[in-house]
């Protein structure tokens, strides 16, 4: 379950934060939702480094060996003379090799940069089309009815526009 | 005084920035009619030589390329100019970038999807072009992993795809914006592409490395495909093809000509959705630099070319280079002018470089003379080649000019219905930049504004 | 991975001792494979499509000037470099030393022509039209070429076939001589020698041991089956 508070300044969702961890909710629930991005530290700090250069190495390796794969393998499996140059060599197997290793690798960066932000996202979520326009929201991520009262509460007292929910995201 | 930028701020500088994005006047569907026709055209003229032959264009023996290849190799150069702006600015981190990278990504886009065209229409038989591509069929046919032309469709098909992600993960955190503010079906589409981005804290985190991580990719892609498509004429025998310069010289040819284009398209689209407030003359002022250290790059590469042919003064080397200057005396003067004398001399100065009509001028001109430049790389190397017994010379149809001209055309085409469903302006990179500016502080004599910086 | 490697190397010797510059062997090769025929406007534009053309160069000032003959052809190289350019393996090397031109797999990229020093190999531009009943003439046993498909020069293998199919039914081996390409069969002077160079006693290989042989841009590396013998007198000027 989700709450949203909306804020229409920077200073403000910032009290909003501390207000709520004052309050005892605990710091990896909370996050911000804003439409730019801020230095970090500002609203939320960061808690683990991204790993989507996996996704990109591995992908890239992999596109290093189909390159080879095509470029000389299937020149192995088929070898047809053209003039006096080998059939597989180390120029025309090094380019094909690199192009889809690069290939592969961006396709691969796509896959781990939506796997580690959560997209595609189809469900709904707390969410309000104000923070297009500029507003910060300030989002707890709550367990149960409890926590969800506790954060409600919190993000009222230090000065929410408005709050939302999942089902109120629109 | 708290010049923080605060939520109408922010509202405010949305609906200017997406000002393009508003309902279609009927100026733009006359516009968009236009482009269409002139594609059309040029859809026609590749009917005629489609069902006629390739008699129809200009190519003969010995000069078995013309007009497409021409236009191809421009293209794939103008194709480096998002990879320029964006790719590199931002690894070094140059925030003057920011109101200009989502025209150049998206002028790269398109520059090689148009680009990608031209290997098809260049064939002698168009209809069995999948004969280039590795399929497994019952006759074991296969595709020659050893020509230059097979590296050109790998790294063509790579560049396409890097440069559309490219592109595409750019504009995620703005098709979130846009989606904001609209409803309806277009909502519906909008959503859609954002993917359900809400711009949390985690998503820009990874968002920024990301867009670094790709922006280090596509560069080494961008260099290395306009060095293929360069090697389709260094590899050759062709005497004034067969030279080691030609990778880095086409490469250089290639941000030249992307820079300008850029610089070109910003002009426009400035004038066109009135975004002065967004584009200004300090932005002209680092790309116009950019251009002349381009050009002077470009220049040294040519010289670099025509001194050691003159000096070593090999016959067939030598008589290229005359035939070329004898019988296309007058546009090689054109790029000469402008290419080299023009950008050097006035970008030189901090008053050229801010004034916008003059930079119009000015790469308008380098474009022109880009693209004679690949004219006069492929046309006088093969009139004159090693026999003289055929030597020849070119002249473009009718088919081929109305061709290369629709390039031109589908281009913009594509270019303005981009510019009309997609934010043109990279909304949020340009918001980044007003909220880090935090507020001013008096430093001796004067105030001055302080600005935030993540290293 | 070995080169395959034939008894058979097919080479050519021209002696320009002997050659008149008459242009027979042009038009035998146009008649034995099915080359279309190119009108005035054509030939103007550069797009003849003679796979053999005889050179025409002039030496000296006048009055002393004198024409010198080459008859140019595919010279078949070793080191071919119009085979790896093409993108579709139309262009391949044969383990019998010839240079193959597959016509259905052409897609007329025409980067070969380029590549090519020599300028022989020709596009087909238009569709080939025999105006009747000169199509009565086309051998059947050469492919006709549809447009947008490069050609050149075969050494007439259709009859490299045919003579090799004939020896395998009568049972019996290749004789030298047997195998006479058009322009070879034509020529008045029997300036053209065809044969196998491989075998060290045919007629062409004596003749391509003659210290008058050259080849063609040698210094280029590509290794022409086609010799040259030096003659008609032009190398001594005057």
């Amino acid at each position: 379950m989700e709450i949203l508070g909306i804020y229409k300044t920077l200073d403000s969702a910032a009290t909003a934060v501390d207000q709520l961890i004052a309050d005892g909710v605990a710091e990896e629930r909370i996050t911000s939702l804003s439409s730019v991005p801020y230095p970090e530290g500002v609203l939320i700090r960061e808690r683990r480094r991204p790993a989507f250069y996996l996704s990109t190495l591995a992908f890239g390796a992999f596109g290093a060996l189909s390159g080879f794969a095509l470029a000389a393998g299937t020149a192995w499996l088929y070898p047809l003379r053209t003039g006096d140059k080998p059939i597989i060599s180390i120029f025309p197997v090094g380019l094909i090799t690199y192009e889809l290793m690069m290939l592969f690798a961006i396709i691969g960066t796509l896959i781990g940069l939506f796997w580690t932000m959560g997209l595609p996202e189809f469900n709904r979520r707390a969410y309000t089309d104000e923070i297009g326009d500029g507003a910060i929201g300030i989002l707890v991520m709550t367990g149960d009815d409890e926590e969800l009262v506790r954060a409600r509460e919190s993000l009222l007292s230090s000065g929410a526009e408005r709050l939302c929910t999942e089902e109120e995201a629109g | 005084m708290n010049t923080r930028v605060d939520h109408n701020d922010a509202a405010r500088m949305n609906r200017a920035m997406l000002s393009s994005m508003t309902a279609p006047t009927w100026r733009w569907y006359l516009l968009a009619a236009v482009l269409g026709g002139v594609v059309a055209l040029g859809l026609y003229a590749f009917t005629v030589q489609v069902t006629t032959g390739m008699g129809v264009t200009g190519i003969n023996r010995p000069v078995m390329w013309g007009i497409y290849i021409i236009s191809f190799v421009f293209w794939v150069g103008l194709s480096h100019s998002g990879t320029m702006v964006s790719a590199i600015l931002r690894l070094s981190q140059a925030s003057w970038r920011r109101p200009i990278l989502r025209g150049a990504e998206a002028m790269t886009v398109f520059s090689i999807a148009v680009a990608g065209l031209f290997p098809l229409i260049h064939l002698g038989r168009n209809w069995i072009f999948y004969y280039l591509l590795p399929y497994p069929n019952q006759r074991g046919l296969w595709p020659n992993f050893r020509s230059p032309l097979l590296f050109d469709m790998v790294a063509i098909n790579t560049y396409i795809i890097g440069s559309s992600i490219f592109l595409y993960i750019g504009m995620l955190p703005d098709l979130a914006v846009v989606r904001d503010r609209s409803s309806g079906w277009k909502r519906r589409v909008y959503a859609f592409l954002a993917m359900g981005w809400r711009g949390s804290a985690e998503q820009w985190r990874v968002f920024s490395r990301g867009s670094t991580l790709l922006a280090c990719l596509i560069i080494p892609v961008a260099v290395s495909v306009h060095s293929i498509v360069a090697w389709d004429f260094a590899v050759t025998l062709v005497p004034g093809w067969h030279s080691t310069i030609f990778a880095p010289y086409f490469v250089i040819g290639a941000i030249t000509s992307g820079v300008a284009a850029v610089i070109t398209l910003m002009i426009v689209i400035r004038k066109l959705f009135k975004l002065e407030e967004f584009l200004l003359p300090i932005h002209f002022d680092n790309m116009a630099k950019l251009l002349l250290a381009v050009c002077l790059l470009w220049s040294y590469f040519y010289f670099a070319e025509v001194f050691t042919t003159w000096y070593a003064h090999k016959p067939i080397e030598w008589e290229i280079f005359r035939f070329m200057t004898s019988h296309y005396g007058i546009i090689f003067l054109i790029m000469m002018l402008g290419n080299t004398i023009v950008p050097i001399i006035s970008l030189c100065f901090r008053r050229v470089r801010r004034s916008i009509p003059a930079l119009l001028i000015i790469t308008v001109l380098v474009n022109v003379a880009m693209f004679i430049e690949r004219f006069l790389i492929v046309v006088p190397s093969l009139s004159h080649k090693n026999i003289p017994f055929i030597w020849g010379s070119y002249t473009p149809s009718w088919v081929e000019l109305s061709i290369g001209i629709a390039a031109f055309a589908l281009f913009f085409l594509l270019y303005t219905l981009f510019a009309k469903f997609f934010p043109i302006l990279a909304v949020t990179d340009v918001r980044e930049q007003e909220e880090a500016l935090i507020g001013s502080q008096q430093l001796g004599r004067t105030r001055v504004g302080t600005l935030v910086n993540e290293e | 991975m070995s080169k395959e490697t034939s008894d058979f190397h097919w080479g050519m010797v021209i002696d320009l001792d002997r050659c008149t510059g008459c242009g027979a062997c042009v038009t035998a090769c146009q008649a034995e494979n099915n080359i279309p025929i190119i009108k005035q406007d054509g030939i103007a534009k550069g797009r003849n499509l003679h796979w053999l053309r005889i050179e025409r160069y002039w030496d000296g000032e006048f009055p002393h000037v004198r024409a010198r003959f080459l008859p140019m052809l595919c010279q078949q190289c070793d080191d071919a470099p119009c085979e790896p350019v093409c993108p579709v393996y139309a262009s391949y090397h044969n383990p019998e030393g010839l240079n193959g031109q597959v016509y259905n797999r052409c897609v007329g990229t025409r980067y070969c022509a380029n590549n090519c020093p020599y300028a022989v190999r020709v596009f087909n531009f238009f569709n080939p039209d025999w105006p009747k009943p000169l199509e009565q003439q086309l051998s059947p046993d050469v492919t006709v070429r549809s447009r947008g498909v490069m050609e050149k020069c075969s050494f007439c293998i259709q009859r490299i076939r045919r003579a090799k199919e004939v020896v395998r039914l009568e049972n019996r081996e290749l004789a030298d001589g047997e195998i006479v390409p058009a322009c070879a069969q034509t020529c008045p002077p029997q300036a053209i020698a065809f044969g196998n160079l491989n075998d060290p006693d045919s007629h062409v290989s004596r003749l391509a041991r003659s210290p008058r042989r050259f080849r063609l841009f040698e210094d280029l590396g590509t290794e022409p089956s086609v010799i040259y013998l030096k003659g008609g007198g032009h190398e001594h000027p005057g």
